[in-house]
C-alpha cells in the first residue's frame, strides 16, 4: 500500500515533463546458457486438486517463452510422515485430486530429476484462505476499477494473493448472414450453428495482484485492487465477469511475490527499486548455491465470480472495435459498367465476407462484404457459451 | 583644527605673491636629542629667523630626533618629520606646522584657467599623500577606496622599523556595502597572497614599509593599493563592481590560487558562471553546474543527488550559510534548493577537506548567500516557464545592517492540465524562501542570521499526496580579538521532513511522517600565529533527533494501526586543530587533525544477535531498553587531513594530500536516484559508522599570465562500512533495519583533467575525468554476498566523463553559450533468462551492475541578451534564451525488462528525449 507510490510517481513525473520518451531496448547479446529449474504453482491443501509447473529458464534472445519439464518426479511430503505423488501431465504440469491436508502439520514439495538431482522445498505451514466477502466495480480515472473485499476474524491470514480468470462475450463489427458454403463454392444464408457475429473471449492474469493487512488493526482487505479495464475496452462492451481465486500467504511467501513483482513489473523508472535476485524456498538438497525460482506455498483455495453489465456502467462508455472496419462495400454478381463479377472476385475467391444481400427490387444482385477482422468474431473467441456463463 | 586651516588659508592668499620671491634660506646646524616641539621651534626660529606657527597641542607626541650641520631649514624639518605624520610648508619666512594635513602652498595647476597640466592623466601615481580637507572625521580604520593614494597603516614614526607588522582588514563591495569572500589580496615584493574569509576579513603579515597590494575579487574590477605599513594596523578596501563584463566566467576568485592555495581538489564558483551554464528550464541551477566540474557525477537527469569522486548520494555535506540541507532538490529534482538570485557563490571541496568541516565521507559543498546590500535598496525578479523569483535586499540600518529576502514559487499547474488525461488531475508545487540579516555591531563584532524554508507538495492521479520540507535558522557571530585572532560563534536549528498521506480508500486512509532534526552549535577560531603559521581550531556538537516513520490512520474509518518507530537520538562531537605552514616560500603544509566523538542516546531498545552471525531475525538473541539519555554506544576516532605544496616556479606547483573521515548518519535509499522519501539513519550498536580515507596527488599549472589554469589532479579512496541492501529489503517503517542492510567495503580512483580560460571574449573548462568506483560485501558472517563476495562496480561507477563549458562574449550585451557532456552509461543490472511465473514472462538478473547503459552525450546552447549597461537606470533587464540537449539524442536514463499483457520486453527510458527550448526574463533594480 504504501510502496506502490514510487511508481505512479515516475509515471505521473515523466508524463509531467512530456519529453520522456521509452524506446523498446535490446542489448547486446546477453548470454547464459544455464537453464535454471522454475518451480510454480500452489499445494492445494483443502478439496481441490493441485497442479505444479516445472520448467526450466531460456535465453532471453529465444523464442520460445518456456521450456517445460515433464519427466520429474514430484511429490508432496508432509514434516510428520505422509507421501503424495502427483501424475505428469506431460506438458510440465504435475497433478493430484485434493489431498486434504492436516492443517497443523507442515509439508513440503520435492523433486527428483532423471538424474537423481533432488530438489526441495523447505517445509511450510498451511495457511487456511478465509472465502471472499465480495469482488466490487467502480469507474475511475476513465476505467473500471475492481476489487475485492475479504477479511478473517480470527486476524490471521494477513497476506493474500489472487489470480483470475476474465471471461467476457462480444460482438464482431457487422453482423454476416451469408457465408460461401464450402462446397458448392456459393453464397448462401447461414445456418443458425455458423454465425460468428456473437462471441466469448477469455484471459488469464498475467500481473500479480497481492494485499496485506498487516498495518491494519484488523485482518481486512477493503477494496483491493484487483485490475482495471479501459472504458473503451471491448470486455465491457456487452458483458463480462471475473473468477477469482484467494490464497491465504505466509509472509515470506508474501516478500517473494512482492519482490518478483518489483523486479519484473514495477522496474524502469527514476526512483524505482534496482532488480535484486529473487530468493524462493526451493533448493537443490546438494548443492545450496544453485539458483531454483520458484516459492512453494501450501494453503487452500477460495473462488467467487461476478459478473458485469454493461448496463452497470456509465451510458458515455463505448467499446472501441480492435480493428479498423469501413462500411461494407458492394459486391455485385456481374457489374455492368466494369464487367467484373465482383461477388466471384471479392468474396467467393477473394476472400471477404459476406455481410447482408442486396436486393433492391426484392431480387438480390449482389452482397455488401466486409473483412474477416470486421465479421467473424471467431478469430478472437469462441461461440459456444462457458457453462459457467449466465445471462442477466 | 578647523582654526589652523582657516589661519593657512588666510595666510596663503596673503603670502601667495611674496612667496616666488623666496630666497634660498641659510644653512643652520642644529643638534637635537628627543626634545619636545616647544625646544625645537624656539631653537629653529632662533637660528633661521623664520617663524613658525603650530598647535603645540596637536604636537605634544612629538619627539625630535636631528642633527645636521649646515644646512638648509627645509632639509633639518624634513629629517625631523620623515615617516611621521607631520608636516611643514614654508612660506616667506613663516613656516607652518600641522598634523595630518598638509598645507599646499601653491594653488592646483589651473586653478586660473587653463593649464596644459590639468589634461594629464589623472592615473598618475602620486607618491604624496594628499590630504582631503572635506573630509573631517578622522576615522580609526582608512578606508582604501583608490589606487593612487598612499595609506599609511599603523602608528608613523619618522623612521620605518625593520621587521613585519600585521595587517589585518576586510574587503567590501563599494556599491552595496557588501562583503567580498574569497578575494585575493597579493603583495607583489614579496610574492606572498591571502585571501579573504567567508566575511570578507584578511590578515597578512608583511615586511614594514611601502607595499603594493593586488586585489582581485569574484565578479570585481582587479584593483591595488599603496601602503605604508609601520605597525600592526587595519585597512578596510572597497572594491567596484566589474560592470562591464557581466558574463565573464571568474570560476576562481584568485587567479593564481590553484597554483598557489595549500589544498587539493577545490573548486569554488561564483553565480555569475553558474548562471550563464544552460539548464534545461532556463533557471541558473546550482547543483546542475557543481555536476560539470571533474570528479562529480550523478546517476542520471532527474537526480539532485550527486556523487563525488565515488563517494554515494549521502556522502556530501551540503551546507547553505552553515545549515545543513538534507534534501537539495525540488520539483522531483528538476530545481535544485538554492535560489540562483540569493547565492553568492559556491565552494565544492573534494579532497582537502578543512578541519573545520566533518560528518560526510566525500565532500562539502559549501553555498553562500550574498549579504544584503548596506547602503541602498535593490532587487531583481524573474519569470521562467515553471517558476518566479523576487529577491528584495537593503540596509536596515544604512552600513551597519542589511537584509536580504529571496523567495520563489512554481507555477507548474497549467503545465500539469496540457497532459493527456491520466495525469491532469495532478499536482505539483514547491516554494523557497530566504532572509540572510547581517548586523555590524562594531569594528570586532558582527552578527549574522540565516534562514531558509522550503516544501515540495505534490499529489499524482493517485489517491496519495506526498510532501517534504526543508527548514533551517541559524546565528553567527564573528568576532575579531585583535588583528591576529579571529572567532566565529555558531549556533542553528535544522530540520527536514516529508509526509505522505492517502484518504481515498477510507479503510487503508494513512498518514505517514519521517523526519530528522539537528541542533549544532560550533566555535571556530583562527590564528595568526606568525608570517608563517596560521592556526585553526575549534570544537563543534550537533544533536540529532530522527523520527524514522509514523504511520498514523487518516481518518475515523480507518483500520491502519499505528506504528512508530521509535525516535533516535545521538550527539555527534568534534575538536579540532589545524596549522597552515609555510616552511618556506615554496614550500607549505597544512597538517590538522579532527577527533570525532559519536554518542547515541537512550531511549531506545536495541537487539542483540548472535555474535558472527547475520543480522536476520533468526539470530535474533534478546534485546536491551535503555534509558532516557543514556549513551547505548560510542563510536570515536581521530580524522587526520594533511596536505603539502611546492612551487616549481611561479607558475607551478605540486601538491599532495591525505585524509580521512568517518560519517554516523546513513541515507537508506534501495534506488539508483534520491527519492524524496528516503529516509535517514542513525549509527547504533548494530549499524557501525562510515569510514574513508583518500590520498591524492596534483600538478597545477598556469599559463599566459594566469589566465589559463591547468590541473592534474589523482586520487585513491577507500571506504568501508558504506551500507548496502540485502535483496528485497524493506527500508519504510523498518524497526530493525539492521535486518535489510549490509555493510560493503568500496575503493575508488581516478585521474581528473582540466584546463580553464576565465578571462577574455571566450572563456570556459574543459574537464575530463577518469574514475572507477567498486563495491564488495564478502563477509558470509553479514549475510548475503553480493556477487559472490567479488568487487562490483557502484551504480555511479561511470569510467569516462568529459563536460565542456564554453561562452563567448560576442559584445557587452550579447553573448553565447555552449555546454557540452560525454560520459561512460551507469552500470545496470541485466537480465540473463526468462521463464513463465504469475501468468507471464519473468527475467532471471544477472550479477549487481554486470552491464551498462548507453553512453550519455548532450549539449545546450543559450543566448544572452542584456539589456544596455547604463549603470545608473531604474531597472537592467536581461533574457535567456537557449535550447537544452541540442542534438535530442535519446539519452538513456535507464534499461529495463518489464511484462506487458503477459510478454516481457526490454525497455530504453530517456527522460530529455527532445531538444527543449527554454526562456528566462530577468529584472535588475
Amino acid at each position: 500500500m504504501i510502496r506502490k507510490w514510487n511508481y505512479i510517481y515516475c509515471l505521473s513525473l515523466l508524463a509531467m515533463i512530456g519529453t520522456a520518451c521509452r524506446k523498446p531496448y535490446n542489448p547486446q547479446v546477453i548470454s547464459n546458457d544455464n537453464h535454471y529449474l522454475v518451480v510454480e504453482g500452489v499445494v492445494n491443501s483443502g478439496n481441490d486438486s493441485t497442479v505444479i509447473s516445472l520448467s526450466r529458464t531460456v535465453k532471453l534472445s529465444e523464442d520460445v517463452r518456456t521450456q517445460a519439464v515433464t519427466n520429474y518426479t514430484v511429490a508432496v511430503e508432509g514434516e510428520q510422515g505422509g507421501n503424495y505423488v502427483l501424475q505428469s501431465q506431460g506438458n510440465g504440469k504435475y497433478e493430484i485430486g485434493p489431498m486434504h491436508l492436516d492443517a497443523t502439520k507442515k509439508y513440503r514439495l520435492h523433486i527428483t530429476t532423471p538424474e537423481g538431482k533432488e530438489y526441495a522445498s523447505d517445509y511450510v505451514e498451511v495457511k487456511q484462505t478465509p472465502p471472499i466477502d465480495s469482488i466490487g466495480f467502480m469507474p475511475k480515472n476513465n476505467a473500471l476499477q475492481l476489487y475485492v473485499n475479504t477479511h478473517n476474524a480470527a486476524n490471521n491470514t494477513r497476506y493474500y494473493r489472487w489470480d483470475y480468470e476474465e471471461t467476457w462475450k462480444f460482438h464482431a463489427r457487422y453482423q454476416s448472414d451469408y457465408i460461401v458454403d464450402a462446397i458448392t463454392k456459393e453464397v448462401r444464408g447461414r445456418h443458425p450453428d455458423e454465425d460468428v457475429y456473437i462471441c466469448f473471449a477469455s484471459d488469464k492474469s498475467s500481473t500479480i495482484v497481492l494485499g496485506s493487512s498487516e498495518k491494519l488493526s484488523q485482518d481486512v482487505i477493503f477494496q483491493g485492487p484487483i485490475t482495471t479495464i479501459p472504458r473503451n475496452a471491448e470486455k465491457l462492451e456487452l458483458r463480462y465477469t471475473i473468477l477469482l481465486k484467494q490464497y491465504a500467504l505466509t509472509k515470506e511467501a508474501y516478500q517473494f511475490w512482492e519482490n518478483l513483482k518489483k523486479n519484473t513489473e514495477q522496474l524502469g523508472s527514476i526512483f524505482d527499486a534496482q532488480p535484486t535476485q529473487l530468493k524462493g524456498n526451493i533448493h537443490n538438497i546438494n548443492d545450496p548455491a544453485e539458483p531454483i525460482i520458484g516459492y512453494v506455498s501450501v494453503s487452500s483455495t477460495q473462488s467467487k465470480r461476478v459478473f458485469i453489465d454493461n448496463t452497470q456502467l456509465p451510458q458515455d462508455w463505448i467499446a472501441k472495435y480492435p480493428y479498423d472496419c469501413e462500411q461494407p462495400d458492394s459486391a455485385l454478381f456481374f457489374n455492368p459498367k466494369t464487367g467484373i463479377r465482383e461477388v466471384e472476385a471479392y468474396i467467393i475467391n477473394g476472400g471477404s465476407i459476406p455481410v447482408s444481400a442486396i436486393a433492391p427490387t426484392g431480387f438480390i444482385i449482389g452482397f455488401t462484404y466486409s473483412s474477416e477482422s470486421c465479421t467473424v468474431c471467431t478469430i478472437r473467441g469462441r461461440v459456444q457459451k462457458p457453462s459457467f456463463w449466465k445471462e442477466k | 583644527m578647523k582654526k589652523i586651516y582657516f589661519l593657512s588659508f588666510c595666510f596663503l592668499i596673503l603670502f601667495k605673491l611674496g612667496y616666488a620671491q623666496q630666497n634660498p634660506a641659510a644653512s643652520i646646524s642644529v643638534n637635537f636629542q628627543q626634545v619636545t616641539i616647544d625646544q625645537f621651534v624656539t631653537e629653529l626660529e632662533a637660528k633661521s629667523g623664520y617663524h613658525f606657527y603650530y598647535d603645540p597641542i596637536r604636537f605634544d607626541s612629538l619627539k625630535v630626533t636631528v642633527q645636521v650641520n649646515n644646512k638648509p631649514l627645509e632639509t633639518v624639518l624634513d629629517m625631523a618629520f620623515k615617516n611621521t605624520n607631520f608636516h611643514y610648508a614654508i612660506a616667506d619666512r613663516q613656516v607652518f606646522l600641522t598634523r595630518g594635513r598638509e598645507i599646499q602652498t601653491r594653488l592646483a595647476a589651473g586653478f586660473f584657467g587653463t593649464s596644459p597640466l590639468a589634461k594629464s592623466s589623472p592615473n598618475i601615481i602620486t607618491n604624496v599623500p594628499v590630504a582631503d580637507f572635506t573630509d573631517e572625521k578622522e576615522k580609526k580604520v582608512p578606508e582604501a577606496t583608490t589606487e593612487n593614494k598612499l595609506y599609511e597603516i599603523g602608528i608613523k614614526t619618522n623612521t620605518i622599523g625593520s621587521g613585519k607588522a600585521t595587517l589585518s582588514g576586510y574587503v567590501r563591495d563599494g556599491k552595496s556595502g557588501e562583503s567580498i569572500v574569497g578575494a585575493s589580496i597579493y603583495v607583489t615584493n614579496t610574492k606572498t597572497g591571502v585571501a579573504t574569509d567567508q566575511f570578507g576579513y584578511f590578515t597578512i603579515v608583511l615586511p614594514k614599509g611601502r607595499q603594493i597590494l593586488s586585489i582581485r575579487g569574484i565578479g570585481m574590477r582587479d584593483t591595488r593599493r599603496q601602503i605604508v605599513l609601520y605597525s600592526d594596523g587595519k585597512l578596510i578596501i572597497e572594491m567596484q563592481e566589474q560592470v562591464t563584463s557581466l558574463k565573464e566566467v571568474k570560476i576562481s576568485a584568485e587567479k593564481v590560487a590553484n597554483v598557489r592555495n595549500v589544498q587539493l581538489g577545490v573548486n569554488r564558483l561564483d553565480i555569475k558562471s553558474i548562471k550563464q551554464v544552460p539548464t534545461v528550464f532556463g533557471e541558473a541551477d546550482v547543483l546542475r553546474v557543481v555536476l560539470t566540474l571533474p570528479g562529480v557525477q550523478s546517476v542520471g537527469e532527474a537526480t539532485t543527488g550527486f556523487n563525488v569522486r565515488g563517494g554515494s548520494a549521502d556522502q556530501n555535506l551540503i551546507l547553505l550559510n552553515d545549515a545543513t540541507i538534507y534534501n537539495p532538490s525540488h520539483f522531483f529534482g528538476f530545481f535544485s534548493a538554492f535560489n540562483p538570485d540569493v547565492v553568492k557563490e559556491i565552494e565544492l571541496y573534494k579532497s582537502s577537506i578543512p578541519e573545520r568541516f566533518g560528518g560526510r565521507l566525500s565532500s562539502v559543498l559549501d553555498v553562500t548567500n550574498r549579504e544584503g546590500n548596506k547602503k541602498k535598496f535593490t532587487g531583481s525578479a524573474g519569470i521562467g516557464l515553471i517558476t518566479s523569483r523576487l529577491n528584495v535586499e537593503g540596509p536596515i540600518v544604512k552600513d551597519k545592517t542589511s537584509f536580504s529576502f529571496g523567495g520563489r514559487i512554481t507555477y507548474s499547474d497549467w503545465l500539469l492540465r496540457l497532459l493527456p488525461e491520466a495525469y491532469k488531475h495532478s499536482q505539483a508545487s514547491f516554494y523557497d524562501f530566504n532572509l540572510d540579516i547581517s548586523h555590524q555591531i562594531d569594528d570586532k563584532n558582527n552578527i549574522y542570521l540565516t534562514g531558509y524554508i522550503s516544501k515540495d507538495k505534490f499529489k499524482l492521479n493517485s489517491d496519495t499526496a506526498y510532501n517534504y520540507s526543508n527548514r533551517n535558522a541559524n546565528i553567527k557571530w564573528k568576532h575579531n580579538f585583535n588583528d591576529k585572532l579571529f572567532s566565529l560563534i555558531t549556533a542553528g536549528v535544522d530540520h527536514y521532513q516529508y509526509g505522505i498521506a492517502s484518504f481515498d480508500n477510507p479503510v487503508n486512509a494513512y498518514k505517514l511522517n519521517f523526519d530528522i532534526n539537528q541542533t549544532n552549535f560550533k566555535t571556530d577560531f583562527t590564528y595568526y600565529l606568525n608570517r608563517k603559521n596560521t592556526v585553526d581550531f575549534g570544537v563543534s556538537s550537533i544533536y540529532y533527533k530522527l523520527h524514522p516513520g509514523n504511520l498514523q490512520p487518516n481518518n475515523v474509518q480507518s483500520l491502519v494501526v499505528p506504528d512508530v518507530v521509535p525516535s533516535q537520538q545521538a550527539l555527534e562531537s568534534a575538536a579540532y586543530v589545524g596549522d597552515k605552514y609555510d616552511i618556506t616560500d615554496d614550500l607549505s603544509l597544512s597538517a590538522g587533525i579532527r577527533y570525532s566523538l559519536y554518542n547515541y542516546l537512550g531511549p531506545q531498545t536495541v537487539y542483540n544477535y548472535a555474535p558472527n552471525l547475520p543480522k536476520t531475525s533468526s539470530n535474533f538473541l534478546d534485546s536491551t531498553t535503555y534509558a532516557k539519555s543514556k549513551v547505548i554506544k560510542t563510536y570515536s576516532g581521530p580524522e587526520i587531513r594533511v596536505s603539502a605544496r611546492y612551487n616549481l616556479g611561479d607558475n607551478t606547483s605540486v601538491k599532495g594530500g591525505y585524509n580521512t573521515l568517518r560519517q554516523y548518519i546513513h541515507l537508506l535509499s534501495n534506488t539508483t536516484a534520491i527519492a524524496p522519501t528516503d529516509v535517514w539513519q542513525l549509527s547504533d550498536p548494530n549499524i557501525k559508522p562510515q569510514y574513508g580515507d583518500q590520498v591524492s596527488l596534483g600538478i597545477y599549472h598556469n599559463l599566459k599570465s594566469n589566465t589559463i589554469e591547468t590541473s592534474v589532479e589523482v586520487y585513491y579512496k577507500r571506504l568501508r562500512d558504506y551500507l548496502d541492501y540485502r535483496s528485497g529489503a524493506n527500508l519504510v517503517l523498518n524497526h530493525h533495519i539492521e535486518n535489510d542492510v549490509l555493510g560493503t567495503e568500496g575503493k575508488a580512483y581516478g585521474i581528473e583533467f582540466l584546463i580553464k580560460k576565465a578571462t577574455g571574449k571566450a572563456n570556459g573548462w574543459i574537464s575530463y575525468t577518469y574514475s572507477r568506483t567498486f563495491l564488495k560485501q564478502n563477509d558470509p558472517n553479514a549475510g548475503e554476498l553480493i556477487n559472490g563476495g567479488a568487487y562490483y562496480p557502484a551504480n555511479f561507477d561511470k569510467p569516462h566523463d568529459f563536460n565542456f563549458i564554453g561562452n563567448y562574449r560576442v559584445s557587452h550585451r550579447f553573448s553565447v553559450s555552449l555546454n557540452v557532456t560525454y560520459s561512460t552509461g551507469r552500470p545496470i543490472t541485466l537480465p540473463i533468462a526468462k521463464y513463465v511465473y504469475g501468468g507471464s514472462e519473468r527475467v532471471y538478473y544477472s550479477d549487481r551492475n554486470a552491464y551498462r547503459i548507453p553512453d550519455y552525450f548532450r549539449s545546450d546552447f543559450s543566448i544572452n541578451i542584456d539589456g544596455n549597461h547604463k549603470v545608473h537606470q531604474l531597472t537592467h533587464n536581461s533574457f535567456t534564451i537557449g535550447v537544452y540537449n541540442l542534438t535530442g539524442r535519446q539519452n538513456a536514463y535507464s534499461a529495463y525488462f518489464t511484462q506487458q499483457a503477459g510478454v516481457i520486453s526490454g525497455f530504453k527510458l530517456s527522460i530529455f528525449a527532445k531538444p527543449i527550448p527554454f526562456i528566462n526574463y530577468n529584472i535588475r533594480f
